[in-house]
């Protein structure tokens, strides 16, 4: 029985955000700190021939000036092959050259204006098909000596993953099918655009040969281990502490603005440097999504049932792999999308190019595969007369069903995603031509999402003696609402009031290991954690009750901070409890792992457990838009937005990440893009990289479905990580249904869409 | 955060003294108004002024005036007071529309319109309303106090005639003649229409008997160097009738006569295009804002 | 150096400064309010937004200089003695805020616009606050936080 699960309880973080308290890791200073700025490279690929730092070093307020002669080491999180700053080489515009450390920011950014770089340019590989041909420069001709994991890679070239897959005979099945779709697909590099920037405070102490940073990061333990294996010192010499986040989106993993705050406070005598990036150098420096061109290629029967599918993947990491390798293997397997197809085969390579880094983006690669899946599946029901909703339910999964590599599928509400969503947005009946220059039109996308599998949550829940309780867990707010989602299952678990629970903030010093807040998987890899060390704790309160009551433990309760017989009869609440009979100093503590690793639900054929989720998300979207024929402007009027989530511990804030996904999604879509000259981005700046206002908003309707996972928390599985992923399909999907255009490219400009009308040269700039 | 530079900061009391100021610092000088455009400037690099003049000191040169039956508008007059203003909604509708999606609003109520002005942008909101109201600005500088069309006063993308001593004090829009009608209409990136035009046309008309176009103006932001008028498209449609086909030929002519190049925000013959669709519906809005209707 | 007086949340000092700083370096580094933010520097994200003599300003854009004399209101004034304002309870009851960076703006900005009008239309709510950017997506919550404030103001 619950209190707080399920409900919309207020966010444990309010107050302080709306009253400004709350300290992000923008906000954080120290006594005697320093500031960095740095020096980048204008060139996407040359050799360094020299540095000159004298006039710098000896500029007003400058303490330190270092380059990566001074700090030549590599990190990575796949393949260590990244340089804290450019050591004898730079590979994309933007990278890091040199760093200078000064009493204030302004100081540091002018010194930056008289330091000389002699640079010999080299020719560059600009586009990602380029880079597979024989005639591409190797933008990492050491990648073959690289420390990395176990990926693999095709050395002597630039690719950097290779991935493949297959399973039954994809041949035999295009055969067999009444009719062969192909196409091609592509998704473009956006950013993620976090409100608040990177930034991270570095300081070294000569004693212990360690570091502690204050940093904002989705994942403390991984970036702290791998800038720990990136400096080549033990885990426990470098500490994490990390402060209220503005915003991931999956791009505050990898070290970015904490490479150069390391190397700056290498050179610091022991001062803590805090290196600021300007959003100019954060829409450049930082990371993109993995840009993506798909070759997708379908065997389907006139009865609609999908027999085969072929698909060749090119990614573009970008000068350095970061956490692309994960996104080219992960996200290439989910370009089947959430549907029974018996022969398929897959193959994804990813390339080094001297452009920006790419990374991990809010899907870890589900939404560029989404766009080619949900694009051609449409494609597909046009052709063959299908209605597109029913054609999706026709082959999508269903519980019990076996996944590429033989799980079984448990947890999975698709059917219910994909009804409720047509019905709210009206499917079939559309105002065609609501003005003479506007068409109106609907589309629907859905999709599936594994979690990141197997992976472990710790967690040290304290109860004090007056009752309050903090939940010790390296889980940072980033945005999504779990602080309170965690609080809410804790106070439920324990039988506490909520207002009573709190989750401090991450100390890696002091916080046990936590998976990153990432994958969706917090909810149900925490609050599993949860559940265990809850009970533990609401136990040992019920003996102590019983003791104190004279009666049997068994026949009583612990609800919401108070104990009840079996009767409901009021016994004791819980705070007079333990002041009056607790004994000195009480308090309890109690620790629990929580790990997928070894759970039957894991099951698969063997060799292939790893392709395993240990719950899937599953997502539908659809969305009405209105076109603009003249201008070729798309306004999206309506979006229907429903996912699994298993069980919302919090509709509310289930409903804040279905919501701003969606919201994310359609920006991503329509408004957001990179331009390249040269291998310089034109746009760097949020004056020409445009993301989405209120005034942009569209109507939207979450839809909360809940299918039953038995080992989830309360039935709780995620939400966050697929929810921009459907949009941009269900929007061109929308789009096709308008005006009968098809485009495969993201974005959907105006310019593309009076283009693929016939109305426009294409040619223009 | 990006950090500014040191400059040289002034606060006259005067408009002689911040020309005094001005002419001294010579090329390094900057006027302050709002900031929105300075500001960003410096912060980008764009600009690196020795000396900074801020105006705000000085007095009458802020407030949306009748002037004997025309309108007087400071050249320090905050935009939002531009779209508020009933004299200015009434008289220069087009003026009105262009504040209106000038920019966000916490940066528009910061904006200035002497300072949209005087930054000369291409893609300038406020330059295309003023031309088509035919609007003079008048200039204080080292030779005294004089006035210019300021239409006259655009040269090159970001370049006035205008010298570092000079300051924009007034703009005088004349009075409108009976059957007047104004309109302004932009397309930027976002569909709020706030974000940099990636074209924008102002468009009057003047209606009169038997609802003929006795005479017209229209003018084009992002379309050209600077913001300018296609006279040969108002040629076409004085002495006209505003029918459907005429207001379409219309646009199509000052596709005709706009020069857009492609940049990273638009290509050249998506602007050319916008460039029709735009005039028709600034010139339908003219139109309306006359008090008429397009006839079949 | 010039001399500023800033007067802050009620709170009127004369301090001297670097010419050179804008309010928003003022704020967050003399006067240590770190509730407004920098998101972008150039006006374009909104998140440095306080009210000046009553209107929403990005203040990465105003000059120290500039700042004298006027009324500067920045999120840290609003609630009074721990209580919430009207506005700042309605953000949390319907959870119009995800990771928080824009709230102190969007707060702000709808402190300002209820002010004026307390019934404003849905769509001069979107133009009032089109001007600052919410990544996270919590637009639609927002717009019911709004709804909700009109409903407690009637």
């Amino acid at each position: 029985m619950t209190t707080y699960v399920g409900t919309r309880a207020p966010r444990v973080d309010s107050v302080e955000k709306v009253t400004g308290s709350a300290i992000y890791g923008v906000d954080v200073a120290l006594p005697g700190m320093l500031h960095g700025a740095v020096l980048r490279s204008p060139h996407p690929h040359a050799r360094i021939l020299s540095i000159d730092t004298t006039a710098a070093a000896a500029a007003p307020g400058v303490t330190a000036v270092v380059t990566g002669r001074d700090f030549p080491l590599l990190f990575g999180a796949a393949i260590k092959d990244q340089p804290f700053l450019a050591i004898d080489r730079v590979r994309y515009v933007g990278e890091p050259v040199v760093a200078v450390a000064a009493a204030s920011e302004a100081e540091a950014q002018e010194a930056l204006d008289l330091i000389r770089i002699d640079y010999e340019e080299l020719p560059a590989v600009l586009d990602m098909r380029f880079a597979l041909s024989d005639d591409a420069p190797l933008v990492h001709p050491d990648l073959h000596a690289y420390e990395r994991g176990p990926s693999d890679i095709v050395p002597h070239t630039n690719i950097n993953t290779i991935y493949r897959y297959e399973r039954g005979d994809v041949e035999a099945g295009f055969a067999a099918a009444d009719y062969v779709i192909e196409g091609e697909y592509s998704a473009h590099a956006i950013s993620h655009v976090a409100l608040e920037v990177h930034a991270a405070i570095a300081q070294y102490d000569s004693g212990s040969g360690g570091y502690t940073l204050w940093v904002s990061t989705d994942r403390p333990f991984l970036l702290r281990n791998e800038l720990a294996g990136g400096l080549g010192v033990d885990s426990s010499r470098v500490r994490l502490i990390v402060a209220q986040v503005g915003g991931s989106f999956g791009g505050k993993g990898v070290p970015v603005a904490e490479a150069v705050a390391v190397a700056l406070a290498r050179h610091s005598g022991g001062r803590p440097v805090r290196v600021e990036y300007t959003r100019e150098e954060d829409l450049v420096a930082s990371q993109h999504r993995v840009p993506a061109i798909m070759k997708l290629k379908t065997g389907v029967n006139r009865d609609g049932f999908m027999l085969a599918r072929s698909a060749e993947v090119l990614w573009d990491s970008g000068a350095y792999t970061a956490y692309t390798v994960g996104v080219a293997i992960r996200g290439s397997q989910t370009i089947v999308g959430p549907y029974r197809i018996p022969d398929l085969k897959i193959l994804s390579r990813q390339v080094y190019t001297n452009k920006s880094i790419t990374g991990s983006y809010r899907g870890y690669g589900t939404t560029q595969v989404t766009w080619a899946c949900e694009t051609q599946m449409d494609e597909i029901a046009v052709e063959l007369g299908l209605d597109p909703v029913a054609f999706r339910l026709q082959n999508g999964y269903e519980e019990g069903d076996s996944y590429l590599n033989g799980q079984i599928m448990h947890g999975v509400g698709l059917r219910e995603t994909i009804e409720k969503t047509a019905v709210e947005i009206g499917w079939g009946a559309v105002e065609r031509e609501p003005a003479p220059h506007l068409r109106r039109g609907k589309g629907i996308a859905t999709m599936i999402k594994p979690t990141m599998t197997p992976s472990s949550s710790n967690v040290l829940i304290n109860l004090a003696q007056d009752g309050r309780v903090a939940v010790i867990c390296a889980a940072p707010e980033i945005g999504s609402g779990q602080d309170t989602v965690l609080a809410q299952m804790a106070a439920d678990a324990i039988g506490v009031p909520l207002d009573d629970v709190s989750v401090p903030r991450t100390d890696t010093a002091l916080t046990p290991y936590n998976g990153p807040v990432a994958s969706s998987r917090t909810t149900y890899h925490m609050g599993n954690a949860i559940l265990t060390a809850g009970a533990e704790i609401r136990e040992e309160l019920l003996g102590l009750a019983g003791d104190t009551l004279g009666v049997d433990a068994e026949g009583l309760e612990l609800r919401d901070g108070a104990i009840y017989d079996l009767d409901s009869e009021l016994r004791i609440t819980l705070k007079d409890l333990l002041a009056k009979y607790s004994g000195e100093g009480y308090s309890i503590t109690a620790g629990s792992r929580f790990s997928s690793q070894g759970s039957p639900l894991l099951k698969a054929d063997p060799g292939e457990e790893w392709m395993s989720s240990i719950f899937w998300m599953l997502c539908t979207q659809a969305a009405e838009i209105e076109v603009d024929i003249e201008t070729g402007v798309i306004r999206v009027v309506k979006i229907a937005a429903a996912a699994d989530v298993g069980k919302a511990i919090n509709p509310m804030t289930v409903e804040q990440q279905i919501e701003g996904g969606a919201v994310m999604g359609a920006s991503n879509a329509i408004l957001e893009s990179f331009s390249y000259r040269d291998g310089r981005i034109e746009n760097g700046t949020l004056a020409d990289y445009k993301v989405a206002t209120i005034q942009d908003l569209p109507e939207i309707v979450p839809i909360i479905v809940e299918s039953v996972h038995d080992e989830a928390p309360y039935g709780a599985k995620g939400v966050g990580e697929p929810a921009a992923a459907a949009t941009p399909p269900a929007i061109a999907n929308a789009l096709y249904d308008a005006i009968g255009v098809r485009i495969k490219d993201l974005p959907l400009t105006p310019e593309k869409v009076l283009e693929a009308m016939g109305e426009l040269d294409a040619g223009g700039a | 955060m990006k950090r500014l530079r040191e400059f040289e900061y002034y606060e006259p009391a005067s408009l002689d003294e911040a020309v005094q100021l001005l002419s001294t610092a010579g090329d390094g000088a900057r006027v302050l108004a709002g900031g929105t455009d300075l500001v960003v400037d410096m912060k980008t690099g764009r600009m690196r002024p020795s000396t900074v003049v801020n105006l705000k000191r000085i007095s009458g040169l802020n407030g949306v005036e009748d002037d004997g039956g025309g309108t007087r508008i400071g050249a320090l007059t905050k935009v939002p007071v531009l779209e508020a203003s009933p004299l200015v909604q009434q008289r220069h509708p087009a003026l009105a529309q262009a504040a209106s999606i000038l920019a966000s609003p916490p940066v528009r109520a910061l904006a200035t319109i002497g300072g949209n002005v005087g930054r000369a942008s291409p893609a300038s909101d406020l330059g295309p309303a003023l031309m088509v109201h035919d609007a003079h600005a008048i200039i204080a500088g080292v030779g005294g106090s004089r006035d210019e069309l300021v239409e006259d006063l655009y040269v090159g993308p970001g370049e006035t005639s205008l010298v570092p001593s000079d300051i924009i004090t007034h703009f005088i829009l004349p009075q409108p003649p009976p059957g007047f009608g104004s309109a302004h209409v932009k397309l930027g990136k976002r569909g709020s229409g706030t974000d940099i035009a990636l074209a924008g046309v102002s468009a009057s008309v003047v209606i009169g008997d038997g609802g003929v176009v006795v005479d017209c103006r229209i003018a084009l932001a992002s379309l050209g160097p600077t913001p300018f008028r296609a006279t040969g498209t108002e040629s076409l449609l004085r002495s006209g009738l505003p029918t459907e086909a005429l207001l379409a030929a219309a646009a199509e002519s000052a596709s005709g006569e706009a020069k857009p190049i492609g940049d990273m925000r638009a290509s050249a013959s998506y602007r050319t295009r916008l460039a029709r669709v735009l005039t028709l519906r600034a010139l339908q809005g003219a139109i309306e804002s006359a008090g008429m209707r397009v006839a079949a | 150096m010039i001399n500023v007086n800033l007067i802050v949340n009620g709170d009127a000092r004369e301090i001297a400064v670097d010419p050179r700083l804008t309010l928003l370096e003022v704020l967050r580094e003399n006067m240590l309010l770190t509730g407004t933010k920098e998101g972008c520097g150039v006006g374009e994200c909104g998140t440095c937004v306080v009210l000046a003599d009553g209107d929403p300003v990005t203040s990465c854009l105003v000059l120290a200089g500039d700042a004298d004399g006027v009324h500067i209101e920045t999120i840290e004034g609003l609630a009074s003695n721990g209580e919430l304002s009207d506005v700042q309870q309605a953000f949390v009851k319907t959870g119009a805020f995800q990771c928080g960076f824009c709230t102190p703006a969007m707060v702000l900005t709808a402190t300002a616009l209820f002010r004026d009008d307390d019934q404003p239309d849905v769509e001069n709510v979107k133009k009032a606050l089109a001007g600052i950017l919410c990544r996270c997506g919590a637009y639609p919550k927002i717009l019911e936080a709004v709804a909700e404030i009109k409903g407690v103001q009637t």
